[in-house]
């Protein structure tokens, strides 16, 4: 069994990243990799040749190009030996037309070009843009730069490698001097005043300053050691990655007395825990050096709000109880009294909840709701539980139909086969045949989607968390697309995948073990 | 006794003229007489005979002709009043006051002064389209693939890849992306909705043909000689036909609720469909004296879906040979 599952974790992994690959090749080959400039802001205030010199900036930054100006070449020339300083200065400017580079300058130039043409980079220089022969237009200055296209296997392997990363205390470059490296452990975590017994392991050199820690917020034992990184968002939370994204708290600040390493006590909502290190950051501002002793410096904050994955799986759960709460009686009742009025109301119930577009009850209940009092716009710092009534409710009520219907049709299939009429003639009651046989063989497919509805939980719902402005995880995808944040829409689509591929499996395992007949194992397959 | 005896006596003829020896025939003996049975006319005789399903059959009739017909007898401007302020999100009765009455006014107008009537019967006639055309290659499609798939284990082994890969990649995205390459038009539209969709049906039909492939009957056949195809169309297909239309009655409503949401998330098409008219009377929806321009597209998007989908699955019903009795 466990043998088996493995297999089929191994091979819904690779489906997975073949999905991934795909996605890949839509986004990145097929759409126009201008559309990710389509939301940025500072695109816009940029101008003339410093725009063109910024979107190549941007293209490498996010895996479509690789990019190498002339400085970036002349400074490795020097990082060679092949040229000293004062050259490297010398011919570090370049003129504003190709004819007005000194001579010097010209030879340099040319021997970039051959070096971009030996290895498939192409050139690209702009020439100044002028407004009066002695003033720039915004942004004119001339460039020189080459760039080389990354295909999209690059891309893949690049992708699947830095998934998943493991701090290590050779983060930090070699080159700079932090003291001793390494790994301490203490069981009196400087955070909590270092009198506190709280265990912690503190690393110097690691991009993380606290790899392991405990704290109140559930579960308690926390870590950072290895982090899962599922890509970087361009335009929906810049710089940030998704799994971050999705996984960080929102909200307000929520402020505390805390004493920073250099002793001072002060109101803030910072999270020491999550101290990463930027390099010279502590000498860099004052507020920094008035609290750190050292470069791990850079920290998030303490907020109110849930993440956006802790949203919809609160308002998923809660749902996905209540449909198993509701769904399997009525189901059980409409097949009790099939053809009865019972029945006819359920169908009838089971019909305009299926044929109806979702967006259609979904603002039928949202215009109810807001009739008898129920808050109709989600909002984080409202400390009232009711907010999470109406999107639950519309989530809960069609999958609640969607229950009956099949429970329904199983149970009715049930009810004709023969071991039914065998058992009544054995002389079971009704009650024991419903209880025992019927329900317990009908419900078997059910038992199948349970796993995914729970994960599903995770993923939220699109248009419910739009109606509602549910800051969930579910609308995550769509904002993506709609701004082209390819790094996102990567990573949800292998956070989708995977979610798929898992619950079918558990799926599976459940049945498994809630009926003795399906055997993965043996031969008689 | 009454009845006996009327059965075998006839006023004013004689036994002799009553009956009449037959011969022996051994050829006419061969013959099997069985009562008339017409599959086709025993569905439709099962469908009638419900009462709802001839009203909801009207209702559908009555939307899908209308929403043919009235457009093209109309010249829908939706831009014809913009520059006259007046004329923007008028209930009912204001704008019935204003133009004097006519259907166009019947329901108010929307927020550029168009008559929300005829935008929505504009927009009906889209969906509806979009939804026959879809449904109409993807069942194709989706029943001839899943046909075969069922029947061959090789094609199987490669069709479950295919499929769990292609299940996997998100609809919105692939759907996205398509449109964004072509252009958000009718065309492009059906293309990125058949483009996977068909994949799921011939998947299903899989299932059902794998379930009915290996029955009895079918195995006696198989050891009888018979050759694969008439398997597949006398034995198989006849059980196929009740899951198909029952399929079939889930697919074209699916097909405007998809719409529906599509539009609702900015990935519409920019056609004026059901879905387009809900994307862009949302804010409508919650400004006192303008639900008209909300709840009209969406009333009439339920009531398409609703008439298909009963006739649809009471159709699917009747279609299956053992009602028939």
């Amino acid at each position: 069994m466990t043998k088996y599952v493995l297999k089929r974790l191994l091979h819904g992994l690779i489906s997975s990243f073949v999905v991934v690959t795909i996605v890949m090749i839509m986004i990145y080959t097929m759409l126009d990799r201008n559309l990710i400039f389509a939301t940025d802001n500072v695109f816009k205030n940029y101008g003339n040749n410093e725009k063109t010199a910024y979107m190549y900036r941007k293209w490498e930054e996010y895996g479509y190009l690789d990019l190498i100006t002339y400085n970036d070449y002349l400074l490795d020339l020097v990082d060679k030996g092949e040229l000293d300083e004062e050259t490297q200065k010398k011919v570090a400017s370049i003129g504003k037309k190709p004819e007005n580079d000194s001579e010097l300058t010209a030879e340099y130039v040319q021997k970039f070009n051959d070096w971009c043409a030996a290895n498939g980079y192409t050139v690209t220089r702009l020439n100044a843009i002028m407004v009066t022969p002695k003033k720039y237009a915004n942004g004119g200055a001339q460039q020189l730069f080459a760039a080389k296209d990354l295909p999209v296997t690059h891309r893949l392997v690049k992708y699947v490698t830095g998934l998943i990363s493991v701090d290590n205390i050779h983060f930090v470059d070699e080159d700079i001097d932090l003291g001793k490296r390494g790994l301490t452990f203490t069981l009196h975590d400087p955070v909590y005043g270092g009198d506190k017994f709280a265990p912690a392991i503190i690393g110097n050199g690691t991009y993380h300053k606290y790899l392991l820690y405990v704290d109140k917020v559930f579960p308690y034992l926390h870590q950072n050691l290895v982090t899962i990184n599922l890509g970087k968002s361009y335009a929906v939370n810049a710089g940030i990655d998704v799994f971050d994204t999705m996984t960080k708290k929102q909200g307000s600040y929520v402020m505390s007395t805390m004493t920073f390493p250099t002793g001072l006590t002060e109101e803030s909502a910072d999270d020491l825990h999550s101290a990463t290190f930027v390099y010279g950051s502590m000498a860099a501002n004052k507020v920094n050096s008035d609290r750190f002793t050292d470069d791990y410096t850079s920290v998030s904050t303490y907020k109110a709000g849930k993440s956006k994955v802790g949203y919809s799986f609160t308002i998923g759960i809660i749902e996905v109880f209540l449909v198993y709460l509701f769904g399997i009686p009525m189901g059980i009742l409409m097949a009790k009294k099939k053809d009865k009025f019972v029945d006819k109301l359920g169908t009838a119930y089971i019909v305009f909840i299926t044929a109806v577009p979702s967006l259609a009850y979904i603002f039928l209940f949202k215009a109810i709701g807001g009739k008898i009092g129920l808050p109709t716009t989600f909002d984080m710092e409202s400390t009232s539980k009711l907010i999470y009534v109406l999107p639950i409710v519309s989530l809960a009520l069609p999958a609640i139909g969607n229950i009956m219907k099949w429970l329904r049709r199983y149970m009715i299939d049930q009810m004709n086969s023969d071991y039914v009429k065998f058992a009544r003639s054995g002389g079971l009651t009704e009650g024991e045949i419903f209880r025992k046989h019927i329900l317990k063989n009908a419900s078997i497919p059910l038992v199948h989607g349970i796993p995914g509805q729970i994960l599903g939980a995770l993923v939220g719902a699109i248009i419910t968390e739009r109606v509602y402005t549910v800051p969930g995880a579910g609308n995550l995808m769509t904002i993506a697309i709609n701004q082209y944040d390819n790094g996102v829409i990567v990573g949800m689509a292998l956070f989708y995948s995977l979610l798929s591929v898992i619950s079918i499996i558990a799926g599976d395992v459940l049945i498994s073990i809630v009926d003795p007949r399906i055997s993965y194992t043996g031969k008689a397959r | 006794m009454e009845n006996k005896d009327s059965l075998f006596t006839v006023e004013g003829m004689t036994d002799e003229e009553l009956f009449s020896l037959v011969d022996h025939n051994s050829l006419d003996s061969e013959k099997i007489t069985a009562p008339r049975y017409s599959y086709w006319r025993s569905v439709f005789r099962v469908f009638f005979k419900k009462k709802i399903n001839i009203v909801i059959l009207a209702v559908l009739a009555f939307v899908i002709l209308f929403a043919y017909i009235y457009p093209s007898l109309i010249s829908y401007d939706r831009f014809g009043n913009l520059m006259d302020a007046s004329a923007k999100h008028l209930k009912p009765g204001a704008a019935i006051k204003k133009f004097g009455f006519s259907i166009h006014w019947i329901l108010g107008t929307g927020a550029s002064g168009q008559s929300t009537f005829d935008a929505i019967w504009t927009g009906s006639r889209i969906s509806i389209s979009l939804a026959f055309i879809c449904a109409a290659i993807n069942m194709t499609i989706g029943v001839l693939v899943g046909a075969i798939w069922g029947f061959s284990k090789k094609i199987d082994m490669i069709m479950m890849e295919v499929y769990n890969i292609v299940g996997n990649i998100p609809m919105i995205l692939l759907i996205s992306v398509l449109v964004l390459i072509f252009s958000p038009s009718f065309g492009s539209m059906v293309f990125a909705l058949t483009c996977t969709g068909w994949l799921f049906i011939a998947y299903f039909i899989r299932t059902q043909v794998i379930i009915i492939r290996d029955r009895e009957y079918n195995l006696a056949s198989r050891c009888l000689g018979t050759p694969l195809t008439r398997i597949a169309t006398k034995n198989i297909l006849p059980f196929m036909t009740s899951v198909i239309v029952t399929l079939l009655a889930v697919e074209i409503p699916s097909y405007i609720g998809y719409e529906v949401f599509l539009a609702y998330i900015g990935m519409g098409m920019s056609d004026m469909s059901l879905g387009r008219l809900i994307y862009e009377a949302e804010s409508a929806m919650v400004t006192p004296g303008w639900q008209f321009e909300f709840w009209s597209p969406v009333v009439i998007a339920s009531i398409i879906t609703v008439a298909l989908y009963v006739t649809g699955q009471n159709l699917g019903d009747a279609s299956d040979p053992r009602t028939h009795m």
